[in-house]
């Protein structure tokens, strides 16, 4: 009886107007979606390595005499993905560009073309087609699931044989989840043949695996709404009014509270404005050379003589204070950005209350991209930089002439001969290259997300089958 | 008889559950978000009255007209908690200056540029009045027209009121009328509300302008919730059933809602590239070693100087951020002769600079041009940009208010010629007299002494008729950057309801 019910649902869904819809905007949606992807990926791909060897070119320059290497300023830019078709993560809004050297980081900054005069826009992503046109067609094959029956009174027909009123619902679900994954397949389809036809780089398993795992996220975001749509049309009495309360669902799910973000974010968390950080920097900065003037570091550690050999120099005092000092300019501007961060993720958490807003994470999770890869990319940074500097010693402990102090004053590290001035092989000198999340570790950060999914589920499911179980079919 | 209709249809609509559900989402909305929208304004408003009062104690310092570089502000628009636009995402100061090295700060169309303080906030979606409208109201409109003709149909009492004599364009014409007056209810309370919360919050004062655009921002949204509404009327008489009806009016509210307003910036993106920021910075870099290289050139042929004795003005931390306070009578004529010469040389690489930077900008706007261009195929566009530009928040107050900056540079430019005699007065560079320079060029301890001196009865300029920049915007300017948005918002109006009605002349009503 359960597959009897499954089938008929299918078959009725295929012949409505609603079905045919649904197949003709999943289709364009998803051909329009990673036609436009492919082409940004391709445009954003040559961009990034013509950065990218400028920087190795202007690095390899520094690589004649070892102390000059911690001091060139390198830029890294966040590398274009070509899973950002799956989840961009607002990334064109997203700083990418950092500029650093063996000791600073500065701000990220926003690169390339951005025109910040365009309205602001969602990425047109698979998760955007997703989230907002597929959770809708959800709604539209669910609303009528349950109230439409009763209306045409085939509901008490069922239900007057032998049929549990849980296989009737579950049949239903399956059903209706059927329905829905053909548009949703045929989309991925199209989207795929693109995808393999413009030879756009998917070489190896990962990126496909992430691509199932998105795909399966998706299934399970999708099922909240029918669940949610045969809540309602089981406490409904008219398709009318199940449609009505539904559509105004939508609208708070996946437009109101999405949108609350920026408000949740300025009222409960305060990221420092630009004057406030200049003024933090400044203090820092006063801290360090009033420690200069007492003698915190020693005598004549302010002084700047050629010669080191010279007594109103003091090499090491100075290395000491400059450290300080840059550590705690450091201190300020890490401080800064995981402000920002936490500010912008005050939001987010909030409004976490909405399924769209779970499942765009988990979908920017597994294809790495988004804020949360701005965070792990400045933490890379981060250790490359301490990478360089350690490099940087050790091959500095070979040379006799050398002090063996580092510190961020490249003319005195020049000028006293604190670092080798000798070559160091540019093949072994580390370079910074970004690294991915494995895909175990992105389904680790996840996991949570998935779990909120599967509440979601639970919840509206409970509510189904309660509001089944006691609903009215006269 | 239209009245009778309308009024038939205006009272069953008023009992409906959708109805009921609507008004209420839509005036809690408001309800709640009103008060935290009117806070934000607050504290924007605080923040510029600060920045303001700043600048003004800066201003009462600075000693020397060299030196004068007084930083402008926009104020925040009140009627941004109704539309936010892009007030929050563009500058909204700019630093006038002439006798230094023109830095990006002080050619005020540099400025433009996305100035979100946490660029990580960019990923959410902006909220305020017009979100509540555009979505809420828009879907109430769609829910309340589905069903005003075919639902009649399927009940039969269609063929039985056009069994009377009445036409059919009488018919239709109730049913507008009636849905205009049904989603008038809770656009009117939702405004109501809006206002009332807003006038309980100290900070708003609303001037006439103020009033007189409120008015016409209620106006436009009930030409747009009026647009969806006949969009839901037209499919309504098209299909014999109402369920048929909603699916496509759903569908054609999540496109013209949701995918037209991106898929329009991915078009314009996409077929009108704009000029690459680096080829931008790489030109300015350019005219930045020009710069450098006439000025060395230029400043080699004026008498010696250049090591007078300065100090730091009140605005530190750049290129010439200091005022002189004495010099001996040969470094008096170095700046004299070089101040002409300074200003002159500056405005003419501002203008340079800037038309690099104005060239990138208008390249963004032809963009965003072409995006609004396509964006109009969809109301919910029209009335973003009805609404913004009502507001005060669209991109054309922007270049409004860039463009009196800039004449506001050159007003404060006119100022300092009047006051140092075309530059030509030592009072452009420094305070004190000639006979003050002479005596203590005498001296040798001329720095330390003649500073310390010099610091004591130089007092700041009396700059009370320095030219302040005001800037406000009338109902005038907003509705002529309104109308095209709203002709066109009435024209898709007019065109849906004819379409309805040629479709509803033809409809068989058995």
């Amino acid at each position: 009886m359960f597959w009897q019910i499954v089938r008929k649902e299918i078959l009725e869904s295929l012949l409505s107007v609603r079905f045919t819809l649904a197949i003709v905007f999943s289709i364009v949606l998803f051909a329009a979606s990673t036609f436009f992807s492919v082409d940004r990926y391709r445009a954003q791909s040559q961009e990034y390595w013509r950065r990218v060897n400028e920087n190795l070119t202007g690095f390899r320059r520094q690589s004649d005499q070892l102390c000059k290497l911690a001091f060139y300023e390198q830029n890294a830019y966040r590398q274009p993905k070509v899973l950002a078709l799956c989840a961009g993560g607002s990334e064109d809004l997203l700083p990418g560009h950092f500029t650093f050297d063996g000791f600073d980081i500065s701000l990220p900054q926003i690169a390339g073309q951005s025109n910040f005069t365009l309205p602001r826009f969602s990425d047109l992503d698979w998760a955007f087609i997703i989230s907002l046109v597929l959770s809708f067609t959800a709604f539209v094959f669910a609303y009528d699931c349950i109230c439409g029956e009763k209306e045409t009174g085939t509901l008490r027909l069922i239900l007057s044989g032998a049929t549990p009123r849980v296989t009737l619902l579950l049949a239903k679900y399956v059903g209706l989840m059927l329905t829905l994954a053909i548009p949703l397949f045929m989309g991925l389809a199209v989207a795929l043949i693109i995808l393999i036809a413009s030879g756009a780089e998917t070489a190896g398993l990962v990126p496909w695996a992430r691509v199932v795992g998105i795909v399966l996220t998706s299934f399970l975001y999708l099922s909240i709404f029918v669940f949610l749509g045969m809540f309602v049309s089981a406490r409904a009495a008219r398709p009318a009014n199940s449609m009505a309360a539904l559509l105004l669902a939508w609208v708070v799910l996946l437009i109101v509270i999405p949108s609350l973000g920026r408000l949740v974010s300025d009222k409960f968390s305060h990221a420092h404005t630009p004057e406030e950080f200049q003024r933090a920097k400044s203090e820092a900065q006063k801290q360090i050379d009033d420690r200069f003037i007492s003698g915190a570091y020693g005598p004549n550690a302010g002084a700047t003589g050629s010669n080191r050999d010279d007594p109103s120099v003091n090499p090491r005092g100075r290395a000491q204070g400059t450290i300080e000092g840059t550590e705690a300019l450091n201190r300020v501007v890490d401080a800064h950005h995981e402000r920002m961060l936490a500010q912008a993720e005050a939001g987010r958490r909030f409004t976490c209350i909405s399924p769209a807003v779970v499942y765009r994470r988990v979908c920017e999770i597994i294809a790495c991209t988004g804020i949360d890869r701005s965070r792990s990319l400045y933490r890379q940074i981060k250790t490359y930089q301490q990478n360089l500097r350690d490099f940087i010693i050790s091959e500095d402990r070979s040379d006799p002439d050398s002090l063996h102090i580092l510190f961020d004053d490249a003319p005195r590290v020049a000028e006293w001969t604190t670092i080798s001035h000798k070559p160091p092989s540019f093949e072994a000198v580390p370079k910074f290259l970004e690294r991915d999340l494995a895909l175990g570790e992105s389904l680790g950060l996840a996991v949570w997300d998935l779990g909120l999914l599967a509440l979601f589920n639970l919840v509206f499911f409970a509510g189904a089958w309660i509001s089944f179980a006691r609903y009215d079919v006269r | 008889m239209i009245w009778k209709i309308a009024a038939k249809e205006f009272l069953l609509n008023l009992m409906t559950f959708k109805f009921v559900v609507g008004t209420i989402l839509c005036v809690v909305l408001v309800a709640i978000f009103v008060p935290v929208l009117a806070e934000d304004y607050r504290q924007r408003l605080q923040q510029y009255d600060q920045r303001v009062a700043d600048n003004e104690a800066k201003l009462r310092q600075v000693k020397a007209y060299r030196v004068l570089t007084p930083t402008v502000y926009r104020r925040p628009q009140v009627l941004s908690v109704f539309s936010q636009g892009m007030e929050k995402r563009l500058a909204d100061s700019a630093k006038i200056g002439f006798g230094t090295r023109p830095d990006f700060d002080k050619i005020p169309e540099i400025n433009a540029g996305p100035a979100e303080v946490n660029p990580y906030l960019s990923i959410f979606p902006a909220f305020d009045f017009l979100l509540i409208f555009k979505i809420v109201m828009s879907a109430l409109a769609l829910l309340v027209a589905y069903d005003a003709v075919a639902r009649e149909r399927e009940q039969g009492t269609l063929s039985l009121s056009l069994s009377y004599p009445i036409s059919r364009a009488q018919v239709l014409l109730g049913k507008l009328l009636a849905g205009l007056l049904t989603l008038a209810v809770p656009a009117t309370i939702a405004f109501l509300v809006g206002l009332l919360l807003l006038l309980s919050s100290p900070a708003i004062a609303l001037g006439g302008s103020d009033w007189a655009r409120i008015a016409m921002m209620y106006v436009a949204s009930l030409l747009f919730i009026l647009a969806v509404y006949n969009v839901g009327l037209l499919f309504s008489s098209l299909t014999g059933s109402s369920s048929l009806a909603l699916i496509l009016g759903l569908f054609f509210w999540v496109v013209s809602i949701i995918v037209i307003p991106d898929a329009t910036v991915y078009l314009a993106r996409r077929f009108l590239p704009v000029t690459s920021v680096e080829a931008k910075d790489e030109q300015i870099a350019g005219i930045e070693k020009l710069f450098l290289h006439e000025w060395h050139q230029e400043c080699a042929k004026l008498p010696s100087g250049g090591a007078a004795n300065a100090t730091l003005g009140p605005f530190h931390g750049g290129n010439g951020d200091w005022f002189i306070l004495v010099c001996n009578p040969a470094e008096a004529q170095y700046w004299e002769k070089g101040a002409a010469f300074e200003v002159s040389f500056n405005v003419k690489y501002a203008r340079k600079f800037w038309e690099v930077e104005h060239d990138y900008v208008e390249s963004l706007l032809r963009q965003t041009r072409l995006a609004r261009a396509i964006g109009r195929l969809s109301p919910a566009c029209l009335y973003d940009n009805t609404m913004n530009a009502l507001a005060g928040t669209d991109l054309a107050d922007y270049q409004s208010w860039t463009q009196r900056v800039r004449d506001y540079r050159d007003t404060v430019l006119a100022y300092i010629r009047n006051k140092t005699d075309n530059l030509r007065s030592p009072l452009y560079i420094t305070q004190c007299t000639q006979a003050e320079q002479i005596t203590w060029a005498k001296g040798d301890k001329f720095a330390e002494e003649a500073t310390r001196a010099a610091e004591k009865h130089t007092l700041p300029l009396n700059l009370e008729d320095l030219p302040r920049l005001t800037y406000g915007m009338g109902i005038a300017q907003g509705l002529q950057r309104a109308a095209a948005d709203l002709a066109v918002l009435l024209l898709f109006n007019l065109l849906m309801f004819s379409l309805s009605f040629v479709a509803f002349l033809r409809y068989d009503v058995r």
